[in-house]
């Protein structure tokens, strides 16, 4: 069962004090190491952070995705944690991306996105895991877009 | 060893019995038996020059022979092996001047740490009148199991935390070193888990077990590498933090603690959510003694858990206060029994239909020598918790029949069982038949009251017992009908006589819609059961008016006569049973 692939999902609140660049700045920390971590441990995923919530998606091994879970559940920059998922999954969803981001400090904030994360750590029955991987997926993909036409 | 050096000894003793021994010289000893142990092996004279050494010196300690025959000093020839620090040499050269000092006969005895790494025992004892023998012997490999078995025997081998004792003895250390007045010493936490139990009943051993590793590393990423952290019974830890600096770092530990345990775990696919409590206290400001500084920390975490978990508290006197009236309470209550202090009062019920006295319900009151009249509120959860819950009850049984026996014959009598009186149902059985055989008392006239927790626990062996007092002949109610989590389940699983409305909607009869329409669903859910309802706690006309509009059969409450003592029965009975319909508050 381990060996199969996992999905978790989960949404916290941002804990980091300060201002918006050092945020960014200690954001880029977290991609930085979770990246690293991740290629060595076969896992990928995607980060969201919008409006002072973060949504993270793991896939890969269910041990390993547990390792990461366990290791960011005791990272304090972040509060409240909600998981909206743990289940077995079908292909991955981020294939290519050891830690795709999408967010705030990519330099645009979508009010929409951060209202529906907002929700999803008020209730997370409302916001269900499913739904918060695909407005990953699409937002996501929505970057890469962006960045290849800009 | 001992033998070698009392045959040693020995020769020593039988040579020297000729007179002239002081001036005779040294004999060489015979080597050769020395050169077969594996010790290390040489004598030295008071002056502290080797007179005599085996292979084993050559060998373990790499002593050139060459140095042997010249008399060298003894750390000399140490020396030149190369083997000792400097450090080993000075405490070689002085166990072996304390052993010459010696009179008494008795070893010195020291450890030496080698540069190779050998771990060696040095004995040194007297074998003559001016000759000491010096063993060293290799321990290196005995030490390091020994080793093995202490790390084995001081932590948990489950989290690989401290146990018990060694928590216990670091707290002894750090309170012992000496400390400034201002600055904290020592912060002790003391950590509960909130729900361990459940998780590892349903998840089974194994997830259980991984939960708690999982808690001892969130517990060591919320901490200073220097924390002590212990792991002291199935889910409860303690840490131990030196100087913690400023109260508000305290708190803010305990918050960072409470957080990271709170926060969820994802463990072979489940998802498993805890929680801890934690009280804490400091040295010196709360205790500056081990065990009463572990006591209040423990006071505190209780306190946590009863301001409802998932928070930390700090040691306050009061706490201290509350606990001592706490043991005072409990060591009063195991007396007032055999004391006769404990007597029953009586609160009418009314039957709505004729306007008659239906009967009484029995309630206890506890008349304290000292502090006069003790709620039940007070002191039946103490009496639960301490097992006194189950003679108490046996007492109200006998006393209530007794004293009901004397009533006129339409009158029945309630007594309230509780939860632990059920977790024996024989013996509850027994008493209940016990106190109507004893008191001849007509078992229609008594009637059980139960509230909805006695079958929530034990469910099936509960129904059993209930349906045993129902063939003694007695009847049986549901106390407090609305305040539990599913009363209209409860009323399934058994056929009660009699429903009690909880006081808390009659009270709230005219200014909540809710609770009216529950006191209306109520009387007419027991209408169309055929169950007789009965209203507690009426206190108004109005709310009368009200209550016999919805249809219940029966009231209670102080509009009619508040409890009374046994002594006051016969008045009260004389009012209510002639009274076509009691209307006015019978005030005494």
């Amino acid at each position: 069962m381990s060996g199969s692939l996992h999905r978790i999902v989960y949404c916290s609140r941002n804990a980091l004090a300060g201002s918006a660049a050092s945020v960014s700045g200690e954001i880029r920390d977290i991609l930085a190491l979770s990246r690293a971590n991740n290629r060595r441990d076969g896992i990928t995923g995607a980060l969201l952070y919008s409006g002072g919530v973060f949504a993270q998606v793991l896939e890969g091994r269910l041990d390993a995705i547990e390792g990461a879970f366990e290791r960011i559940q005791r990272d304090p920059r972040h509060r409240d944690v909600t998981v909206l998922q743990i289940a077995p999954a079908g292909p991955r969803g981020f294939p290519d991306w050891s830690m795709a981001f999408a967010g705030d400090s990519a330099g645009r904030s979508d009010p929409a996105t951060a209202a529906r994360l907002a929700e999803a750590l008020a209730d997370p029955d409302a916001v269900g895991g499913e739904e918060l991987l695909d407005l990953l997926r699409d937002l996501v993909v929505r970057e890469d877009e962006w960045a290849l036409a800009s | 060893m001992a033998a070698l050096l009392d045959r040693a000894t020995a020769r020593r003793t039988r040579r020297a019995a000729p007179k002239a021994r002081a001036r005779r010289p040294v004999p060489t000893l015979p080597c050769l038996a020395l050169d077969g142990l594996p010790q290390a092996v040489l004598v030295f004279d008071a002056k502290l020059r080797l007179l005599l050494g085996n292979a084993g010196l050559l060998g373990m300690l790499n002593v050139p022979p060459a140095l042997l025959a010249g008399r060298p000093r003894l750390v000399e020839a140490l020396a030149a092996g190369k083997r000792f620090s400097p450090e080993a040499l000075r405490a070689t050269e002085q166990v072996c001047a304390a052993a010459v000092a010696r009179t008494d006969g008795v070893e010195e005895t020291a450890h030496l740490d080698l540069a190779n790494g050998l771990s060696i025992m040095l004995r040194l004892r007297r074998i003559g009148r001016c000759r000491w023998v010096a063993v060293f012997e290799d321990v290196t490999e005995f030490r390091a199991t020994e080793s093995r078995a202490l790390a084995l025997a001081l932590t948990d081998p489950l989290t690989g935390l401290a146990n018990r004792r060694v928590m216990r003895e670091r707290l002894g250390t750090v309170l012992a070193a000496p400390s400034g007045r201002e600055a904290a010493q020592a912060a002790v936490f003391c950590i509960d888990l909130d729900n361990f139990k459940p998780v590892n009943d349903t998840l089974g051993h194994p997830m259980g077990d991984a939960l708690l590793r999982a808690i001892a590393g969130r517990l060591r990423a919320a901490l200073r590498g220097d924390d002590l952290i212990a792991r002291v019974g199935g889910d409860e830890f303690v840490v131990i933090q030196e100087a913690p600096g400023p109260e508000g770092g305290v708190d803010a530990v305990a918050a960072r603690m409470v957080d990271l345990l709170g926060r969820p775990f994802i463990l072979n696919g489940n998802l498993v959510n805890v929680g801890a409590s934690i009280g804490y206290a400091l040295s010196p400001a709360d205790a500056s003694d081990p065990d009463a500084l572990l006591r209040c920390a423990d006071l505190a975490l209780y306190q946590a858990k009863a301001g409802g978990r998932r928070g930390y508290r700090r040691f306050t006197p009061e706490m201290e206060a509350r606990a001592r009236a706490r043991r005072l309470l409990e060591q009063d209550l195991r007396k007032a029994l055999a004391l006769s202090q404990f007597e029953l009062a009586y609160q009418p019920k009314v039957n709505l239909r004729s306007g008659r006295l239906a009967g009484f319900e029995a309630l206890l009151r506890w008349r304290h020598p000292e502090r006069g009249l003790i709620s039940p509120g007070e002191f039946i959860p103490v009496c639960e918790e301490i097992g006194l819950i189950v003679p108490l009850g046996e007492w109200v049984l006998r006393t209530a029949c007794l004293e009901a026996a004397g009533w006129p014959a339409g009158v029945a009598v309630a007594v309230n069982v509780s939860a632990p009186q059920f977790e024996e149902p024989r013996r509850l059985v027994g008493a209940i038949g016990g106190a109507l055989a004893r008191a001849r008392l007509d078992p229609q006239r008594l009637e059980v009251e139960i509230t909805e927790s006695v079958l929530l626990r034990h469910g099936a062996a509960t129904r059993d017992a209930l349906h045993a007092i129902r063939r003694l002949g007695v009847r049986i109610s549901m106390d407090d009908f609305g305040t539990g989590y599913s009363s209209l389940t409860q009323l399934q699983s058994f056929p009660f006589d009699r429903i009690k409305i909880d006081r808390s909607f009659v009270q709230n009869l005219l200014d909540s819609a809710e609770s009216a329409a529950i006191v209306r669903a109520v009387a007419a859910l027991g209408a169309s059961l055929g169950i007789a309802t009965t209203a507690e706690g009426v206190e108004t006309e109005e709310q009368l008016a009200r209550i016999r509009a919805d249809g219940c059969t029966e009231v209670q409450g102080y509009l009619f006569s508040r409890p009374v003592g046994a002594a006051e029965i016969g008045a009260l009975i004389a009012s209510l049973g002639t009274a076509p319909t009691p209307r006015l508050p019978v005030e005494a």
